[in-house]
């Protein structure tokens, strides 16, 4: 049961915003200083509206491409959308319930994190997780630059647990926090801070007067693959406009 | 002890191991070496020494870890089968039976270690568990089935107590093993069947099929075991056990086969895309079409047919099938941990980031790719040379110890 004043933290993105330019996944991998090859955020090229499975979709017959910004279709009947995918903050988080050692853990407020001193490098989490959100640390890491930049200092919550450190240990699995970092003391998560076309919302969803919730409850707001019903804290707005070139 | 039995004991001569047996033990320590250092190399260097990366992030190890779990299924049943089944003709077969189940089982338990990205955190495993992971199921009852592996064998090889007492020991044991086994399999079937993120491994056949593929190979081993007992060792079987033998391990890999091809059918007839991805990479035509062939043809009907076709047996038919029935059954291994992880549920370009980045490969991959390095192939080889160490040495205490004698 949700308690008084407790908060639910939620990340609406507006597809019908999105222009694909990747400034949340660049920021992302700054703000967090994550190694080469490390992607918290990433934007997939889909076509229109492609959150769930149980259509007769492309999510379900496989992409139209192998390259990024490459629209679904046969000239002239061409459509293309963006589906930038972070951890999606699952309610009810698969990599969550196999996580042997409890690392991967969800604090009051809605948001999975991982304890990098706890996780022993099992692995199983990236294998439950549907969204493929979750980066291992295999080996010696490269950086460029090579110094350490964005968010530099250790962050712990719930009794001391580390939850973001500027250069992971060698051996455990990372992911998107939310920016637990930047949200304790007030602020926006990076990417909804970069992104140059307003799509991303981040807010209280129980707050009925937030942002978020508004367009969560009224405008529709839905969750990507919700038939797995892993019930995301992170919530897509539809492209409304067709966009076929005829 | 009584002064009859004491006189019975062989003497210690029994121990002596010869030339040959002494070259085949040092060239397992060898293996076992090389494996240790290499684990070592792996430890200072971290995973990214291996082939695996975060598309396809279980390998070999995971693979491995799965075969050395069937493995050991295949001495219980033949221990309980004796009794539990009253299978007479398999209980000259009951304690390799046992002694293999318990080293199959340690193995399998160190196998996990290298997988593991800080295995100096291995122990939170027991200091932090978390109830509803599969893992801390299956951690939990790979230690049962061993403590009570080793338990079964010390009843089997005890000399105190009244024949009756030891023949009601071992029958219970019997009665607890059976269902401990069917447990094992289950419960690291489940490790992967119960992942509703990658399709091809969430079906409810997993854990028939993990208990049925555990039978299988546990008992080609057991049969490979024996031969080799009976080639350089003292062993000797009648007929009947070894027909026994021959007619499990084809019933089984017909069962094996079956189930398999229930979840092929169910698979194509249902013409899901996203549950039809990676079989289409496994079934004749697709890029990973050599785990089909050797699943269905070298694993499959060749052994089935050197098992039942032949008027004449000969101990090389089963040996060959033997063999050739745990090729099929790894190669099962490695359809399903790599296969299921081929293709992501959101399988879109660019794909799932890598976790290391090279000019070549660039930083994601959308269709998984694996190719094992000699760090995973030396570890691995060194696991299953101290699993050959751990039987030959067994084998060779068991001997010391006599005949089995017959439970009244």
């Amino acid at each position: 049961m949700a308690e008084e004043g407790k908060k639910q933290l939620a990340m609406v993105i507006d597809q019908e915003r999105c222009i694909g330019c990747w400034t949340c996944a660049v920021g992302c991998t700054q703000i967090n200083n994550e190694p080469l090859g490390f992607w918290w955020n990433r934007i997939l090229t889909t076509a229109p509206n492609e959150l769930s499975g149980s259509e007769n979709s492309d999510l379900l017959q496989g992409p139209a491409s192998e390259n990024i910004d490459v629209p679904s279709g046969t000239f002239p009947q061409l459509e293309m959308a963006y589906l930038p995918v972070a951890c999606q903050h699952c309610q009810d988080a698969p990599c969550l319930k196999v996580c042997p050692v409890g690392a991967t853990f969800q604090r009051d407020d809605g948001s999975i994190l991982i304890d990098y001193e706890r996780c022993i490098g099992c692995r199983y989490c990236i294998a439950a997780c549907p969204y493929g959100v979750r980066d291992f640390n295999w080996g010696e890491r490269e950086w460029a630059p090579d110094f350490t930049v964005g968010y530099g200092r250790d962050w712990r919550v719930d009794d001391g647990r580390l939850v973001f450190t500027p250069e992971r240990p060698v051996g455990v699995v990372e992911k998107c926090t939310f920016c637990v970092e930047r949200v304790d003391v007030g602020e926006q998560p990076f990417c909804v801070e970069v992104c140059p076309t307003g799509a991303r919302i981040f807010g209280d969803l129980d707050d009925p007067t937030s942002q978020v919730a508004e367009l969560v409850k009224e405008d529709g707001a839905t969750q990507l693959l919700g038939e797995l019903g892993t019930d995301p804290h992170v919530f897509y707005l539809p492209v409304e406009h067709e966009r076929k070139l005829s | 002890m009584s002064a009859a039995e004491g006189a019975a004991r062989p003497p210690a001569s029994r121990f002596a191991l010869d030339r040959s047996a002494r070259i085949w033990l040092g060239v397992l320590g060898v293996i076992v070496l090389w494996g240790l250092g290499s684990w070592i190399y792996q430890v200072a260097q971290g995973l990214i020494v291996t082939g695996m990366r975060d598309e396809v992030l279980w390998g070999l190890y995971i693979t491995t870890f799965a075969f050395f779990i069937g493995l050991s299924a295949g001495g219980l049943i033949m221990a309980s089968g004796a009794e539990v089944f009253g299978a007479r003709s398999l209980r000259p077969l009951s304690r390799i039976g046992v002694l293999s189940a318990a080293s199959c089982v340690f193995v399998a338990g160190l196998q996990i270690i290298p997988d593991l990205g800080r295995p100096d955190r291995v122990l939170n495993l027991f200091l932090h568990p978390n109830w509803s992971s599969p893992l801390i199921w299956d951690i939990i009852i790979i230690t049962v089935y061993f403590v009570f592996a080793v338990v079964d064998l010390m009843l089997m090889t005890r000399r105190s107590g009244t024949p009756g007492a030891r023949a009601r020991a071992i029958r219970i044991a019997a009665y607890i093993g059976l269902p401990a086994a069917v447990l094992l399999h289950s419960i690291t079937a489940w490790i992967f069947g119960l992942q509703f993120a990658r399709p091809f491994w969430n079906t409810a056949l997993m854990a028939p099929l993990f208990v049925t593929s555990a039978i299988l190979s546990g008992t080609a081993l057991i049969a490979l075991v024996a031969l080799a007992a009976q080639r350089f060792g003292n062993l000797s079987l009648p007929e009947a056990t070894w027909s026994v033998v021959r007619k499990l391990i084809a019933t089984t890999l017909a069962i094996d086969l079956f189930l398999v091809a229930a979840d092929y059918i169910t698979i194509l007839w249902g013409n899901v895309p996203r549950d039809r991805a990676v079989l289409d990479m496994i079934l004749p035509g697709g890029s990973w079409q050599w785990l089909f062939w050797l699943e269905w043809l070298v694993g499959g009907l060749v052994p089935f047919l050197l098992l039942v076709a032949p008027r004449e047996r000969r101990p090389w038919h089963l040996g060959l099938a033997g063999v050739l029935v745990l090729v099929g059954v790894y190669a099962f291994r490695i359809e399903l941990v790599v296969g299921g992880l081929l293709k992501p549920i959101l399988w879109f370009p660019p794909g799932v980031a890598l976790g290391s980045t090279n000019v070549y490969s660039g930083s994601f991959q959308l269709t998984g790719s694996y190719h094992p390095t000699w760090v995973e192939y030396s570890i691995v080889a060194g696991l299953v040379a101290f699993l050959a160490l751990l039987l030959t040495l067994g084998y060779v205490w068991l001997r010391s110890l006599g005949e089995a004698e017959e439970p009244a």
